[in-house]
């Protein structure tokens, strides 16, 4: 979409304090991706999750030396930390759970050009915010949902600008135990098969086992507790008339499919 | 301790119920007080804090410039209101049932000059001091955070949680002014909303499938 649009993409890691080589590794990954150009900033408040408190002032800093027009973050919950406060400090729309879009268009006589455009569902889901990048006059933070990158899009080149981080506050918040949360793997997937009530050794045995990477399934508790996923396909399994999509938001676009069970007619 | 409560107007939101299920929790250990800017005095938002045995007071930010408050304005009032009140902890639910950006809780932050942590899923105050500790999920983890105050926190919607539970309890309800909290409604200059341009909802047709196309799909997913 860069390429379309005639913008150039940064990468930032804000990453803890990491030998070069893996700096160099990870680069050379997101580089593949289709990163034009590669910051990091390694320290050690930067190692643990990423909060406001941590991440935020580089985040501006970086917003403050670049300007960029789009402020993009990779789906997982980082954005509903980050995104907020980085909008309200450089003065930026914020869409949660975006899709972005490249659209011709048209002016005659003018040659035509190629528009970035992020919509997003209202929470109402009554309607869509649109926002045309070069329209706005403001900056925009978005995040996105999350799907799977499907080639490389770029030479695996990997020059890396170090850029420092501010110091952080001396009355931050400090992080006491960490553990992996159960939700994860369900908040970075792909494709989602949910379902509030727990599904049955039956059905559990027509599924995939074990789910690829980029699959996950929520359900029973495991659905209720889950606030934040972005798959770009969800596959509700459940009777209840109430639980015909889940509960937050879907980037638009998004495929929303009911799996019928067996002991249900087809309409 | 006072924690401060936002409850959004007129309508409270589902997370805006986990924000006060959560508040409600910290009675014993805090004063609570729940907070609702603009809207009517009956307002379902009031009503349900009202009906909160757990909450110490209720109070109603009653001026009707702040019906059409942008997200940035709205958070200077509530920062202010804050500061007024003597809050070391802000809680408010992480975003609307009805635009959803979930922006206001971080200009609120950002004027209180107080730091933000987003999805909260427990809070704990420190007797000793003024700390608090939260439990709250980022990078794939559940973490657990000790800040100091003041700290505003935002809580998502959870679906499964327990309703809040309602009393015969039946709080007054206080009235603060703009000018109470030392704040000229005429000076409050309208912003830019930055919400984008409101586009219909598409027509989406409910789309139906066998778990074994279910599975096929899922299978895509590498």
């Amino acid at each position: 979409m860069a390429d379309a649009a005639g913008a150039t993409v940064y990468a930032l890691f804000a990453v803890g304090d990491l030998p070069q080589s893996r700096i160099d590794q990870l680069a050379s990954e997101i580089s593949a991706a289709g990163a034009d150009r590669i910051l990091c900033s390694s320290a050690d408040a930067l190692a643990g999750p990423a909060l406001d408190a941590t991440h935020g002032p580089l985040l501006a800093s970086v917003a403050e030396r670049l300007r960029p027009v789009l402020f993009l973050f990779p789906a997982g919950g980082a954005g509903t930390q980050l995104g907020p406060p980085l909008a309200v400090r450089i003065g930026a729309a914020f869409l949660d759970n975006a899709s972005v879009a490249i659209v011709r268009h048209e002016a005659a006589p003018d040659p035509p050009v190629e528009r970035v455009v992020l919509t997003r569902w209202r929470a109402a889901r009554d309607g869509q915010r649109r926002v045309d990048v070069g329209d706005f006059e403001r900056p925009v933070v978005a995040s996105l949902p999350c799907g799977l990158a499907t080639e490389t899009l770029g030479a695996a080149y990997a020059e890396v600008e170090m850029v420092p981080c501010p110091e952080p506050g001396p009355r931050g918040p400090r992080l006491l135990t960490a553990e992996r949360d159960a939700a994860a793997t369900a908040e970075t997937c792909s494709a989602l098969l949910w379902s509030t009530v727990p599904l049955d050794a039956s059905a559990r045995a027509r599924l995939p086992n074990p789910l690829p990477a980029g699959a996950a399934v929520a359900d029973g508790a495991a659905a209720a507790l889950l606030a934040a996923a972005s798959p770009v396909e969800v596959f509700v399994w459940s009777s209840a008339p109430e639980d015909t999509a889940p509960p937050w938001l879907l980037a638009p676009g998004t495929l929303l499919a009911h799996v019928r069970r067996e002991t249900e007619v087809p309409a | 301790m006072i924690v401060l409560l936002c409850l959004e107007s007129p309508r409270p939101g589902r997370a805006s119920h986990a924000a006060l299920a959560l508040a409600g929790s910290l009675a014993g250990n805090a004063q609570v007080v729940a907070l609702s800017a603009g809207g009517p005095r009956d307002s379902a938002s009031l009503g349900l804090a009202r009906a909160c045995p757990a909450l110490a007071r209720v109070i109603h930010l009653d001026d009707a410039t702040l019906d059409q408050a942008d997200f940035m304005t709205m958070g200077m009032v509530l920062a202010e209101a804050a500061r007024h009140l003597g809050a070391g902890l802000v809680m408010a639910g992480e975003r609307s049932d009805d635009e959803g950006q979930g922006l206001v809780p971080a200009a609120l932050a950002h004027h209180l000059h107080a730091h933000l942590l987003a999805r909260v899923r427990a809070v704990r105050l420190a007797e000793a001091d003024d700390t608090v500790e939260v439990i709250l999920q980022a990078g794939g983890q559940l973490c657990t955070v000790a800040s100091p105050s003041p700290l505003v926190v935002t809580v998502p919607a959870q679906p499964g949680a327990p309703a809040v539970p309602a009393g015969s309890a039946a709080h007054d309800v206080e009235t603060l002014t703009l000018a109470g909290i030392g704040l000229d409604a005429s000076r409050l200059v309208p912003r830019p909303d930055l919400l984008g341009a409101l586009v219909p909802a598409p027509g989406e047709p409910r789309r139906e499938m066998t778990l074994a196309e279910a599975a096929a799909a899922l299978a895509r997913h590498r």
